[in-house]
């Protein structure tokens, strides 16, 4: 990673001086040995600290929404995931694809800093190092070897888009895929709370809606959620009041699933903004899943020009109003 | 401010039957923004409309809310009350307390309480009503009828006398439908031909009326008053101004395997044809799945023979755009395939016929220039059994639940044919009942009974079996109990009719319902039983429902009168409930474009100005004219940047909230 993040430096310093873009987004090391925020670059020189390490997370194509961007051609550094939401994004007609310049970046997982908490790894933390298939955890005293599968984050277990998707310059060697079986198994728990009688399952989601402190992380992080003014933003429509009630956070999460449904490129980042820990992934898994099995597998963001299944008509849709007993789904 | 009049309508008692008025007067006492509340007898009547437009003159409300019956009866009624004293008529809201509450309720308490709070919903949505003027738009003065049989051909010759230009559009080679096939027509017995090519013949020679036959619609686009039409005009092969229909090349045409279509399969047709010879028009198409030239490339003899080179092997389909101010649909019946009533043996044996392919063997321009024959051996039968309700009045699966209305009186006629030309053949008719509602239907069946002595036996047949020489007949007389066995040499079934197979596409494409049974649905089965959902499309004939040539004649004119009611105005008042575009809110994800049935959404780029630069923005735009306020945007539209005038998701909320409450 140490020998890309280099070669991502001197791209960047390129690009920025040939004015092949105006400014870039890419991410820079915080105080902390897990903090990898976003950063705009715009000047070679503070290119230094562009950071390209295992916590650098952060979706960074909603910033292309930033009126600051207005005009410009933006370069942006993308991993996998950040290439699907790139894509839905332009399908949304946010981004005008030629403004962008996507430098793709093979990525084979992100570290879950609360899973590294959880074993202990952090005490006297000096750098984490990663040979073949092992990560190694450096402190003062030891050098511990971990499996990845043991920090990284639970959606880059279940990714099947290791790989940029689209990309204008790759950077880096493209990586294995090695998730069909995860990622074929991401619904297991939506199948779980599928099996639920609809009292057990209204009360689990009522005590996880209960836990939610509207604070709107979840979507603010969504590269679905793009839309010029949310519909819970109108204040005139009163859907969302000031207060914390616990109807309205119901009504909150299941009107965004449905905003997102068919859109929704299950990058996982809702879930991983949610102080609270909502398990918001499963919400959008289960349409993502009731999507595929009406109307064939479907990946939001794969492919800009395919028009998703929510706002298509085909004849042969399966029509579960009429054919499957005034709506109920036909088992 | 917001001052609301409240007027309750007891509707008779109908509605004060189940529903308390008093205590609905004084439930909606302490609403905020109700200023005054009327109840009386009949809110529709003249005095009624008076307490409305009294109310709006001396107490100075700005919104009206009638609690009265549908708004589909009297919300018009209401609409013009208000607009007279004044008022806006878009202010005026209707809760229906009659046909959602009384009609379907018994528990006067509960009913009570509903209709306070449908007409409390209705008072939430009226204080957010806004002037709304609508705008107008022009009348494409021309009507598109689709199927030239006797319904279309109908619609088209009254069009077309009142002054309109009327286009036909016809899918065979020749207009003239199932008529053209009959024989002769009850329950007067004249000559189905001599009545029905006369007004082929007019309808030729009318100027203002234009024929596609053999001819689809292929796309239809627009509204009422503007309508937007693909025809595609099947390439014929045949040029049609160089046609003189001298016929010499469907006389020399060495392909004559084809079963002619219009003979019902009884006889052979060539390649190159013309259906019936008093086809309209008179110019031949070429089968091009038979005609040796396409099939091999060698031949080419009709256009070698054609005294005028009319023939044209290279001719391609033709496509035609056309905007018409209304659509008639006539495209007809078919009758039901019998491949699934197998105890009939109707595909396996030749002497058992349809009642369709009877009238070809009986007619003198038919197969057998009129003699009747058995198709097997060309025999003339002594014993000729009519087998009714094949597949009509028939819950199974196979079947039709309807009744085909047609079929008793034709089997009448057929078995009176039989019977006059051949005395001494004898005829019977297994039967259900016989059902002959009609003007002079029931005095001809007891014609067919008592004078020319045709045997009726209620019952029906279990099985035909096809013995060396005879059908053996196994039925039962349902009176007696007895089991019958007759010794048939032609047996005829009355099979089911129905809506044609394309019944569903064509639907789709005018955007028109259809009912369970396929057939094209009226939007009233009593009061507007011509018209669609769908403004400006209309109905005529069997397409609609089993008819017979009188009900489909009067049902064409009927059709026709509606079509010349809207052709005959210069401009039709737009409905301004139409969506709108909040273009600050909208994303420009164009959802809405990919719903909306009308086409009346596009794109737009628009520039605005962020931080002193330019940016760029895709977003939705509504043409109002073409929109028909359907709503299907809205709730595409995840922002909420779309909103229906009149129905905005604010006034909706609020209704949800007021019954809520």
């Amino acid at each position: 990673m140490e020998k890309i993040r280099e070669e991502i430096k001197e791209i960047v310093r390129q690009a920025l001086a040939s004015k092949e873009v105006d400014l870039i987004l890419a991410w820079e090391k915080g105080q902390l040995w897990y903090d990898s925020y976003p950063a705009f670059f715009t000047e070679e020189q503070g290119v230094d600290s562009l950071v390209w390490d295992q916590f650098c997370v952060n979706n960074l194509s909603k910033y292309l929404l930033d009126d600051g961007m207005a005009g410009q051609k933006v370069g942006i550094l993308v991993k996998g995931c950040d290439t699907l939401a790139f894509n839905q994004l332009v399908q949304d007609n946010r981004i005008i694809r030629d403004n962008v310049v996507l430098y793709g970046l093979p990525c084979s997982g992100m570290i879950d800093p609360a899973k590294v908490r959880r074993e202990g790894l952090d005490r006297g933390l000096i750098k984490i190092k990663k040979t073949g298939d092992q990560l190694i955890f450096v402190n003062k005293e030891q050098q511990i070897k971990v499996l990845p599968t043991q920090v990284y984050y639970d959606k880059c277990l279940t990714c099947h888009y290791p790989n940029p998707v689209i990309y204008d310059r790759l950077i880096g060697e493209k990586v294995a895929n090695e998730t069909l079986a995860t990622h074929a198994g991401r619904f297991s728990a939506v199948e779980e709370l599928e099996e639920l009688s609809t009292k057990d399952r209204f009360a689990y989601w009522d005590q996880q809606f209960s836990k939610c402190i509207r604070c709107l992380a979840c979507r603010n992080i969504c590269p679905a959620c793009s839309c010029e003014q949310c519909t819970f933003d109108d204040s005139e429509l009163e859907i969302l009041g000031k207060a914390k009630e616990n109807s309205e956070d119901k009504f909150f999460h299941l009107i965004r699933a449905y905003h997102v449904a068919g859109r929704c490129v299950d990058c996982g980042e809702c879930s991983r903004v949610c102080p609270q820990g909502i398990p918001l992934e499963k919400l959008n898994r289960k349409l993502i899943k009731d999507i595929n099995e009406l109307y064939g597998e479907y990946q939001a963001g794969l492919d800009p020009s395919i028009k998703g299944p929510l706002v298509t008509y085909q004849l042969e849709d399966t029509d579960t109003f009429t054919a499957g007993e005034r709506g109920r789904k036909q088992k | 401010m917001q001052r609301v009049g409240v007027f309750i309508c007891w509707c008779g008692t109908n509605i004060s039957s189940t529903v308390n008025i008093e205590q609905v007067v004084a439930a909606l006492e302490n609403i905020p923004g109700v200023v005054y509340i009327k109840d009386y007898q009949y809110m529709c009547s003249e005095i009624g409309q008076n307490l409305v437009k009294d109310a709006i003159k001396e107490q100075n409300i700005n919104r009206v809310v009638v609690a009265s019956c549908s708004p589909r009866m009297h919300e018009a009624t209401f609409r013009k009350a208000a607009a007279a004293a004044g008022l806006n008529p878009y202010l005026v809201e209707i809760a229906n307390i009659r046909e959602h509450c009384s009609w379907v309720h018994k528990d006067k308490e509960a009913a009570t309480q509903k209709a306070i709070s449908l007409t409390r919903a209705a008072v939430a949505k009226a204080i957010l009503n806004e002037q709304l003027i609508p705008g107008e738009v022009g009348v494409e003065k021309r009507a598109l009828v689709i199927g030239g049989g006797i319904a279309g051909i109908q619609t088209a010759l009254d069009i077309a006398e009142a002054g309109y230009q009327v286009d036909l559009v016809e899918k065979t080679p020749s207009i003239g439908g199932k008529m053209a096939q009959l024989d002769k027509t009850f329950p007067t017995l004249d000559c189905s031909a001599c009545i029905l090519t006369p007004k082929m013949v007019d309808l030729a020679l009318n100027s203002k009326i234009n024929l596609y036959s053999y001819s689809e619609v292929t796309e239809v686009n627009g509204f009422v008053g503007n309508f937007e039409v693909t025809i595609n005009q099947k390439a014929r092969s045949i040029e049609m101004e160089k046609c003189t229909g001298c016929g010499i090349c469907l006389a020399k045409c060495p392909a004559k395997k084809a079963l002619s279509e219009f003979e019902e399969g009884l006889a052979k047709r060539a390649a190159i044809y013309t259906p019936f010879p008093q086809a309209v028009p008179n110019v031949p198409v070429i089968d091009r799945e038979t005609c040796i030239k396409f099939v091999t490339g060698k031949c080419g003899l009709c256009a070698k023979l054609c005294p005028t080179g009319a023939i044209d092997y290279e001719q391609k389909d033709q496509i035609v755009n056309q905007k018409y101010g209304v659509i008639i649909v006539a495209t007809g019946y078919d009758l039901i395939n019998l491949d699934r009533f197998g105890e009939y043996q109707y595909l396996d044996h030749p002497d058992i016929i349809t009642g369709l392919e009877f009238e070809r063997l009986v007619n003198a321009a038919g197969p057998t220039g009129g003699k009747l024959v058995r198709p097997s051996d060309q025999k003339q039968p002594k014993k000729v059994v009519f087998i009714q309700c094949v597949g009509s009045r028939d819950k199974s699966e196979r079947g039709k639940a309807y009744c085909s209305k047609i079929c008793c009186m034709y089997t009448a006629k057929h078995a009176m044919l039989l019977r006059d030309k051949y005395p001494d053949c004898e005829a019977y008719v297994f039967y259900i009942d016989v059902r002959t509602a009609g003007k002079g239907f029931e005095e001809f069946q007891r014609r067919a009974v008592e004078n020319y002595g045709v045997n009726y036996i209620k019952g029906m047949v279990g099985k035909i079996f096809p013995g060396d020489n005879q059908l053996q007949v196994n039925g039962v007389d349902a009176l007696s109990g007895e089991l019958l066995q007759l010794e048939a040499d032609l047996v005829v079934l009355a099979a089911a009719t129905q809506a044609k197979p394309e019944a569903d596409e064509v639907a789709r494409m005018l955007s028109i319902s259809i009912d369970r049974d396929r057939f094209f649905t009226e939007a009233h089965p009593k009061l507007r039983p011509v018209e669609t959902h769908c403004a400006g499309i209309y109905l005529a004939g069997a397409c609609q429902g089993p008819k017979d040539i009188p009900e489909t004649v009067a049902q064409a004119s009927a059709a026709a009168t509606k079509a010349i009611g809207v052709l005959s105005k210069n401009k039709l008042v737009n409905n301004p409930c139409v969506a709108k575009v909040e273009q600050a809110v909208c994303s420009g994800c164009l959802a809405c474009i990919k719903i909306c049935p009308y086409e009346a959404i596009t794109e737009q780029v628009i520039e605005e100005k962020t931080r002193g630069k330019v940016r760029l923005r895709r977003v939705a735009e509504v043409n109002e004219t073409l929109c028909q306020g359907c709503g299907g945007c809205t709730v595409a539209c995840r922002p909420g940047a779309i909103d229906l005038k009149g129905f905005s998701n604010q006034q909706i909320l609020a209704e949800v909230d007021a019954i809520c409450r």
